[in-house]
């Protein structure tokens, strides 16, 4: 789901943009290069409209005969003008061209670092971030938010540095040929400037609306692709498609909306483009003619000479029209840096979560993994706001005061009802949380101060819920590790008793995986998912949330049977609604809400005769009561 | 061609928008001419010795000044004309894409699990955003692309050839190669482009991938193999993006290099001219023929890339075509379907169902009658076609032989609509939706006929799309809850049935989520009920809790359970036993154990530890308990080779 961001705009910021530009520094030398290539060409463009006026006015008038007389000169002339305007232009391109190279491999470069950064840094972050965020959101951060950025410095920074030269260059040029119908050509400047302001501005909010709009369109377009089976099955079709038809309607309204302003946008610029030459056209023919009011009060028409030059009216009207592009550009620029302004914000928002659950400077190895865990008054919430002061009696807490203690090769079982915390518990033994009060320790040393990346390379997890990833099935099983042998994984998948059926596929071990392992019975993807547990991890302490509860007697029995040999003198924290599945271990613990309200063996559990015997004779005995 | 006969009817629903569009670009390109006319005579004017004196002006200043105003009415001419084009094409290239973005959304609903298994979300849904907007690129932007380019170069050659037909023969040289440069440009970028754009959409699919699959990346710390993998394929996006920029970052300076040497060159000849032509060819028309040959820059410039991107469009249109053209094995057929069918009971009957998947037979001969009301469930190993067996009642997708039946009609004739009405599913790995679980739960219910949005039709003018009435009957929604077994969960929550599940459901735990489904499919108080493997997740207390609430909600409902649990299923009716397809054992609990098959099997082994009491001598090795269901096995798909030979050499 891509939901829509909240912000498009933000106004200049300081700190923001220097902290852009810490993106920039390690490519100071591109920066420099391609403000001199800026430089020089903001110098060089104005030179062919000279060009043009020189040739107009020495060699084209008729003028230019009487003065010269001589046709061979004037040939002669022609061809070197025409000559160095085309060795120039050749230069020109030059320029332009190893500016573009120098801006381009500015951007990309910043856009690399920039997404390495974000990725990198979301690899590091809590899982709590990733229940909160949809993955759509977070792909946004990586994709467009980045682009935005470098938008900002190849379009915002650059246009505007390149703008100016050029305008200034301009400018000068201009007043120095002709003052006076250089300040009646800039008269159209501003309204120029004002009404691509204007425009762009409305443009902006038009297209953000667009963007937004295409952003729900898409997320649910996303949504009912990947939960269509189920929008069938339940007869949603009619709601979801008038839903659909909803979004679809906004987004064709937003964009109808973006037309509307782009349609009056082009063609007032092309106009305002045509009355700067109208100006100059008739300011122009005004000084040539050398109109002036006499003492009468009687217009006086004639020729002046030198006043103005039809090669300088020619010149002013391609010198005004290239004025207008780096014009545009500047209006433009601030709406540029707005959306990169927003668009940086988000990603330094990022940048600067808070890694709640992050190594400690000093954080310890477990080079000789023991397996030892233990709970020493946990109390758990996953809701951040929930902190240590918060009442017990709070409905917020998740786990409430655990206190469990799992000796080295100890195998503990976890039971209770649904949704009393067992998931949660293991969760924390790989600190996928920090817990709000109380300590979580592994082989006597709290998580908190353990490297993270070793901690979870020492336990395996198979998670209550089957993932597969794009790829084979072997890529599925090493997780892409090339140093696995293939060995390991058909040892694996033989323990697990899933081997026979992999080798029946077309394919084999190289099969491709659907989307979600669409055509393979869940048990199948259980049995993937734990022979993924047995390659990863050979020395381990190994949690079971459920690993089995899709697979039928039989397999879960086999799959026992190698575990005992696998898990000889290792930890395994093993969770099961089927009692059957548990039993065998050396100690069972009973959750109950957050708590633990009993533990002990089987056989102890049973005589007991608490909540534990109650979910055993349900499970097998009461039907002997009932029968 | 084809894709054009294909896109026909989209177009033909916008003919006189494209039409009167197109005609106005004519026009505007026509008049577009006339400012360098204007400019022309003023130059001419001012240069220009009518009287043979080049001392004297051939124009006044008046005159100036309306040539000047000229030129301003002839630009905002042709700009009301520009104006109203976009407003018509560009528009209805807009509301194209929205017309063909809802027929393909309607018409994926009619597309059923087979090819659902196949597709890739990805896939679908790049080709509903990026083929989409290349279609509608060519519609909107190609279409008067195409005729300015057209008109621009037809009006345009025919000023310039009035001018000097000697510059215009320098010109038709030339201008087919600075075309024939760009469009090779273009093609270049084109190319370069894709690739770059499909290393994006690779990068965005890795990030889409390594998000998703969070909880295994962090599980098994994977994170710096998943970073080094990112840095290579971001550098390798990099390396592309650079070769875009190598051949699109200078296209508009070689655009000017080009018209640049152009110019030289008919300074070089128009010089001349002017100098011999004692006035036939003068300052003002060389201008003129200038300014009029600018004017084609961006039609140059364009005919490339218009070619990339009708090119392209005609591409993606092919593509999208193909989703029009995906046909479900599963719908309703006029003619087939009988629509009198409205109401079920929930009578099933499977005649002689297999079901084969390539060569991998997954059901075989499957003779079964479950009557309306009954209970039944169903058992049997990983992988032995139970799921499928369910899905055959949904009708999810066709069997490959043998006839299911619903109250004596074959499913085939049933209206798709009344099946689904009267089938509940909670499959066995739920898909819930990132909404509250108040709407998740009343997912399925309706409280009235919605209308069906029209495909097919256009845009303009239609009525908009009526407000969806809002659906949770928070009473059902609760009493389906507490059927399930989750209201105490969810009272426990602190928003209640307000509280917003994250994407798929992850914030629920294993338990609460499968209930959710049940609740969901409760709710809708079908004729028949699947729950498959769907109380694997749930403790036996809140297990005992449901199928009391289930009996609660099952009389008169046919209640099909699938479960690996003997205590689940004990209380049914009637139990199968599937084995590698086949339903190999059928009849109550006890009938089952007395037969001393699989299930009975099964059952001694989960009594296993509950039996440590007792000296149960035959089954205290739980590896020779599983051999002995292993050898079962063998026998049956021994059983099944034979017979398979045996029938090949009969039809032999
Ligand atoms: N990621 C999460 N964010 C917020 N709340 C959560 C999250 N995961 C679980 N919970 C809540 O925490 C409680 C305990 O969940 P947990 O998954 O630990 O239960 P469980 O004992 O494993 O249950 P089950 O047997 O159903 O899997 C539940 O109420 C659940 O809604
Ligand atoms: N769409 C499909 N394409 C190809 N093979 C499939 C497809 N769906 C299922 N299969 C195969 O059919 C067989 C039966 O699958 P099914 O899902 O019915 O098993 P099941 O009995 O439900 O198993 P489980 O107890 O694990 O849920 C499996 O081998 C599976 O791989
Ligand atoms: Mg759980
Ligand atoms: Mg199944």
């Amino acid at each position: 789901m891509t939901a829509p961001d909240d912000s498009y705009k933000k106004e200049f910021d300081a700190q923001l943009t220097r902290r852009v530009l810490r993106y920039v520094q390690p490519y100071l030398r591109l920066v420099i290069g391609g403000i001199l290539l800026a430089l020089l060409i903001s110098l060089a463009s104005p030179v062919f409209a000279l060009i043009q006026r020189h040739a107009i006015d020495s060699f084209l008038t008729p003028l230019a005969l009487q003065r010269a007389g001589n046709l061979d000169a004037l040939y002669r002339g022609l061809t070197f003008t025409a000559l160095l305007y085309a060795g120039l232009k050749v230069l020109q391109f030059g320029l332009q061209y190893a500016f573009a190279l120098a801006i381009g491999y500015l951007g990309q470069n910043v856009l690399r670092d920039i997404r390495a950064d974000v990725f990198s840094k979301l690899q590091r972050l809590q899982l709590a971030y990733f229940d909160q965020n949809p993955v759509g959101r977070l792909i946004t951060r990586v994709t467009s938010d980045v682009d935005a950025i470098n938008q900002f410095i190849t379009n915002g920074l650059v246009s505007l540095i390149q703008s100016t030269f050029i305008i200034v260059v301009y400018v000068v040029i201009m007043l120095s040929v002709n003052w006076r119908l250089a300040l009646i050509s800039f008269t159209v400047l501003p309204v120029l400037y004002f009404s691509t302001n204007f425009f762009r501005t409305k443009l902006r909010d038009a297209f953000r609306d667009t963007r937004t709009q295409q952003a729900t369109v898409n997320s649910k377009l996303n949504e009912n692709i990947t939960g269509m089976l189920t929008v069938q099955l339940f007869g949603r079709e009619r709601r979801s498609a008038l839903d659909f038809d909803h979004s679809n309607r906004a987004l064709l309204t937003a964009n109808e909306n973006s037309v509307h302003w782009f349609s009056l946008f082009m063609p007032v610029v092309a106009v305002l483009g045509q009355v700067a030459v109208a100006l100059i056209l008739y300011f122009a023919s005004r000084q040539i003619l050398g109109v002036s009011v006499d003492a009468d009060g009687a217009l006086q028409t004639g020729v002046v000479a030198g006043a103005i030059t039809v090669g300088t009216l020619f010149a002013f009207i391609q010198l005004s029209q290239q004025l207008f592009q780096p014009i545009q550009d500047l209006a433009d620029v601030f709406n540029t840096l707005q959306a990169a302004m927003a668009s940086s914000e988000r990603i330094f928002g990022v940048l600067d979560t808070e890694e709640e659950i992050a190594d400690k400077p000093d954080a310890k190895t477990l080079p000789n993994f023991e397996g030892q865990v233990d709970f020493e008054q946990v109390w758990f919430s996953y809701d951040q706001t929930v902190t240590a002061e918060t009442p017990d009696s709070d409905s917020r807490w998740i786990l409430r005061g655990i206190d469990l203690h799992i000796q080295p090769g100890e195998s503990v079982a976890l039971v209770g009802a649904t949704g009393a915390g067992k998931t949660s518990v293991t969760a924390l033994v790989s600190r996928f949380y920090d817990v709000q009060r109380g300590a979580v320790k592994v082989d006597g040393v709290n998580v908190r101060d353990l490297a993270q990346h070793d901690l979870r390379k020492h336990v395996g997890v198979v998670l209550q819920d089957v993932f597969l990833f794009a790829g084979t099935i072997e890529s599925n099983l090493t997780l892409n590790n090339a140093e696995i042998p293939h060995e390991r994984v058909v040892e694996a998948c033989k323990y697990v008793g899933v081997h026979d059926y992999i080798l029946s596929l077309d394919h084999g071990y190289q099969t491709e995986v659907r989307e979600r392992g669409a055509t393979l019975s869940t048990g199948q993807k259980q049995l993937l998912a734990f022979a993924r547990a047995l390659i990863q991890n050979p020395d381990i302490l190994l949690v079971l949330d459920e690993a089995t509860a899709n697979v039928d007697t039989e397999t879960e029995l086999r799959i026992q049977q190698a575990l005992v040999k696998v898990m000889y003198g290792r930890t395994s924290i093993i969770i099961a609604h089927r009692l059957s599945t548990i039993e065998h271990c050396d100690r069972i613990v009973v959750m109950r809400k957050g708590l633990v309200v009993e533990q002990g063996s089987h056989r102890e559990l049973l005589e007991h005769g608490g909540y534990y015997a109650r979910l055993h004779r349900l499970q097998y005995s009461q039907a002997d009561a009932a029968d | 061609m084809d894709s054009l006969r294909t896109l026909w009817p989209y177009l033909k629903m916008h003919q006189r928008q494209y039409v009167i569009g197109m005609v106005l670009v004519i026009f505007a390109n026509s008049i577009n001419l006339l400012p360098f006319y204007f400019i022309r005579l003023v130059i001419d004017g001012l240069t220009g010795a009518r009287d043979g004196n080049p001392g004297t002006p051939g124009i006044t200043l008046g005159q100036a000044g309306w040539y000047a105003l000229g030129i301003v009415a002839a630009a905002a001419a042709a700009g009301v004309l520009m104006l109203y084009m976009r407003r018509l094409i560009v528009v209805a290239s807009r509301q194209t894409e929205y017309e063909i973005r809802r027929d393909i959304f309607a018409h994926l609903q009619g597309l059923d699990k087979p090819y659902y298994d196949r597709a890739s979300t990805g896939d679908l849904m790049n080709r509903l955003t990026g083929d989409l907007s290349a279609v509608r690129e060519t519609l909107g932007f190609g279409a008067w692309q195409i005729v300015n380019i057209v008109s621009g170069f037809l009006t345009s050659f025919a000023v310039m050839f009035s001018l000097s037909w000697q510059l215009t023969l320098i010109v038709l040289a030339v201008v087919p190669i600075i075309v024939g440069v760009l469009t090779y440009l273009a093609r270049l970028i084109n190319v370069r482009h894709r690739l770059a754009q499909e290393q994006s959409s690779k990068i965005a699919g890795k990030a889409q991938e390594n998000f998703s699959g969070a909880r295994v990346v962090k599980g098994y710390a994977i994170e710096d193999r998943e970073i080094s993998e990112y840095r290579a394929m971001n550098l390798e996006l990099l390396r592309r993006n650079i070769a875009l920029t190598k051949v699109d970052g200078p296209l508009r300076s070689f655009m000017s290099l080009l018209l640049g040497l152009a110019f030289a060159l008919i300074l070089l000849v128009g010089g001349r001219l002017i100098l011999n032509s004692n006035g036939a060819f003068t300052v003002g028309m060389f201008v003129q023929f200038v300014g009029t040959l600018e004017r084609l820059t961006f039609p140059m410039l364009m005919i490339g890339w218009i070619t990339g991107v009708t090119q392209r469009g005609l591409a993606s249109w092919l593509r999208l075509r193909e989703l029009y053209d995906a046909r479900a094995q599963v719908q309703d057929v006029p003619g087939r379907t009988d629509t009198s069918v409205r109401v079920l009971d929930g009578d099933l009957r499977f005649e002689n169902v297999s079901m084969d998947y390539g060569s991998r037979e997954v059901l075989r001969n499957i003779d079964l009658h479950v009557p309306a009301g009954t209970f039944l469930g169903i058992t049997g190993p990983t992988g032995s076609g139970k799921t499928v067996l369910g899905q055959l009642i949904t009708r999810s997708m066709d069997p490959s032989s043998g006839v299911v039946r619903m109250d004596g009609h074959d499913l085939h004739v049933i209206p798709l609509k009344a099946l689904h009405d009267a089938v509940a599913v909670v499959p066995q790995e739920p898909f819930l939706f990132g909404d509250s679980i108040a709407n998740n739960i009343a997912f399925g219910v309706e409280k009235q006929e919605l209308p069906v949005v029209k495909t097919g039709v256009s845009v303009v003018g239609a009525p908009l799309p009526p407000n969806i009435p809002q659906m949770p009957d928070p009473e059902r929604v609760r009493n389906a809850a507490r059927l399930a077994g989750l209201l105490e969960d969810i009272e426990g929550f602190p928003e209640g049935f307000e509280t917003l599940l994250g994407e798929r459901g992850v914030t629920l735990s294993g338990g609460q989520r499968q209930r959710t489904a049940i609740a969901r499919a409760i709710v809708r108080e079908p004729a028949i009920l699947i729950l498959d493997d769907s109380l694997s997740a749930v403790d036996t207390e809140t297990e005992r809790k449901i199928l009391d609430g289930l009996r609660e909600v099952s009389a008169g409902r046919t209640v099909i359970l699938i479960a690996h649990r003997v205590s689940t299923l004990r209380h049914a009716d009637k139990i199968v036993v599937l084995e590698e397809g086949r339903v190999t054992e059928q009849g109550s609990h006890d009938e089952l154990l007395e037969l001393n098959g699989h299930y009975a099997e099964l059952e001694r082994l989960q009594r296993l530890a509950s039996d440590l009491d007792e000296d149960d001598d035959a089954i205290s090795d739980p590896e020779e308990a599983a051999n002995r269901l292993a050898a079962r096995r063998e026998a049956i798909r021994d059983a099944q080779a034979t017979q398979t030979q045996t029938r090949q050499e009969v039809l032999k």
